[in-house]
């Protein structure tokens, strides 16, 4: 018995109505899509769908008091809710460089990491600004 | 260097945003020496560093970072060139000599109220959120009433969250990122609610940042009434009518304690204003030529400031591209007045800049009225264009070519946005 999920494309703001036929795990035939990107969106999605995922961190001793960063690669969607508790948990100190490593192999998942993605140099003094 | 403020530049940008690290590296790169960033914030990058989320890039880059990182590779850019930033400080005005040359007053944190001396400015402000007080929301005033961007820069920031049960209305991209945001922050986001028949932000955004998450959309419908007296306590919320009036007889209230508003942004032309600059009802920045130079000669205008962008890819060509007329401008090369003017045409809302000249290459930047696919973009006779798709949300670029323009022999050339059936058996 096949039956069919539906999805709209998101590769494009054409936002494209996708129809998945599919047994099981297996995906027998997409239909819907304008162009090849759609065909490409729906398989990834149908067999193992991905989230970027950013977010912030606690910093001390920066202007701000949170770091943004984000995960090196696109997380598996069931668990990007679970991967934002565990970077929400980290506590870094300032300095810090864009791009450096905070925390390696988030979830066990190896090669996956949360990077800074901004530099925040130690405040020299509290900023009325910022205040 | 950071801080430091000499008399008198070349050029100065007002605004330390993308579009004002594009203008000084694009002033640079015209061969101009004295170069002055003024930024009211305390880091240059402007709203980029509180756009956590990634999707920024793609064009410039050709790959997808996130705010921070797009704004720090700028930043990185500007030191490299040797261009002077100036944080928290705020331009109050700006005089014309007589021989045309700009004196800039600055209000600084570290210096006082300053006059700095400029033959070329570039206006690089930005815009603002529209709020409340923009679509007339009855009901009370208590607090946790705030604009979706104001939320962003607390949550991402300065790490305090605007409420735990939150309400959004207006599903600009803005409002659909936070959604995200907020639930992932902890909060409970209880719908987001939309007049328009249509979400007002990307697919790609209702999908990942309102349907991951559970998180409904309310097309057609409106929060009707503000209630609490020192907090948000409820919202009462409405579908509407053809004519977008709250049918209150199908109205139900939601206990909540924040509303978010996403409802759109203005362009911030309060400075512009007080120079004497013309400005484009439509778009709400200013009219300007195709060297992006405003009514007032020497003063340049891109980003935001000029019309709202949606990727900021183009604000960063855009403004490369008017800081480097400002900065050949400083150093006395005029370029040869415009003699074509730019007509919005049918479904075309409006189009930047305003005249062209048949003298060099223009990338024009328009937003079209409705959606419409398959289409045609027309301009004049002169080129007809097929288009997959227009939708409001997303602005349309088009490169001319001079070879085109050289052959033209009117005054205003018209931009029209049709079907692709009347295209065909069109001009």
């Amino acid at each position: 018995m096949s039956e069919t999920v539906k999805l709209v494309c998101i590769m494009c703001p054409m936002g494209c109505p996708l129809q998945l036929e599919h047994e099981g795990s297996e995906l027998r035939e997409v239909t819907g899509h304008d162009c090849n990107r759609g065909a490409k969106y729906a398989r990834q999605e149908f067999t193992d769908p991905r989230r970027g995922l950013s977010t912030t961190v606690a910093i001390a001793g920066a202007r701000w008091s949170r770091l943004p960063v984000k995960a090196s690669r696109p997380v598996r969607k069931e668990q990007v809710r679970e991967a934002a508790r565990r970077i929400h948990a980290l506590r870094v100190q300032a300095p810090v460089r864009c791009g450096q490593v905070l925390l390696k192999d988030l979830l066990g998942e190896a090669g996956l990491d949360v990077v800074a993605t901004r530099s925040m140099d130690r405040a020299a003094k509290e900023t009325p600004a910022s205040s | 260097m950071l801080g430091r403020l000499e008399r008198s530049y070349d050029v100065v940008v007002v605004g330390g945003g993308p579009a004002g690290m594009g203008a000084a590296l694009g002033a640079r790169d015209s061969g101009t020496g004295r170069v002055l960033i003024l930024d009211r914030e305390p880091d240059p990058g402007g709203i980029l560093l509180q756009c956590v989320h990634s999707g920024f890039g793609l064009h410039y880059f050709k790959e997808e970072l996130t705010g921070p990182e797009y704004a720090e590779r700028f930043f990185t850019k500007t030191i490299d060139r040797d261009i002077d930033v100036v944080p928290d400080c705020y331009v109050s005005g700006i005089a014309v000599d007589s021989d045309g040359s700009k004196r800039v007053r600055v209000m600084s944190a570290a210096a006082g109220l300053r006059a700095v001396q400029a033959r070329s400015v570039v206006l690089a402000m930005g815009c603002r959120e529209r709020t409340r007080g923009a679509i007339r929301i009855p009901g009370t005033r208590p607090a946790g009433v705030l604009t979706a961007g104001l939320a962003q820069k607390l949550v991402n920031m300065k790490g305090c969250l605007p409420g735990k049960r939150i309400v959004i209305l207006g599903s600009g991209d803005i409002g659909l990122i936070m959604a995200r945001r907020l639930t992932l922050e902890g909060c409970e986001v209880l719908g987001v609610f939309e007049v328009m028949p249509y979400s007002n932000g990307l697919t790609r955004n209702v999908v990942q940042c309102l349907e991951d998450f559970g998180i409904p959309l309310h097309l057609s419908t409106t929060v009707a009434y503000i209630h609490g007296r020192d907090r948000v306590e409820k919202v009462t919320v409405a579908p509407v009518g053809p004519d977008f009036r709250p049918d209150m007889s199908r109205a139900r209230d939601i206990p909540c304690d924040t509303l978010l508003l996403s409802i759109g942004l203005i362009p911030e032309n309060e400075l512009s204003q007080s120079l004497g600059i013309k400005l484009d009802e439509i778009t709400g920045g200013p009219e300007v030529s195709s060297t992006l130079e405003t009514s007032m000669p020497g003063v340049y205008a891109c980003g935001n400031v000029l019309h709202v962008h949606d990727l900021v890819d183009f604000v960063t060509n855009e403004a490369l591209l008017a800081g480097r007329f400002a900065g050949e401008r400083a150093q006395g090369i005029r370029r040869p007045a415009d003699n074509i003017r730019i007509d919005a045409g049918d479904n075309v809302r409006y189009c930047v800049p305003h005249t062209l000249s048949p003298e060099r290459e223009h990338t024009i930047y328009m937003r079209c009225k409705r959606a419409m696919k398959p289409c045609r973009l027309r301009v004049g006779n002169l080129l007809e264009k097929k288009l997959r798709f227009v939708v409001p949300a997303e602005m349309i670029m088009l490169k001319i070519q001079p070879d085109l323009l050289e052959k033209f022999q009117g005054d205003s050339l018209r931009i029209d946005i049709v079907p692709e059936s009347e295209g065909e058996s069109g001009v």
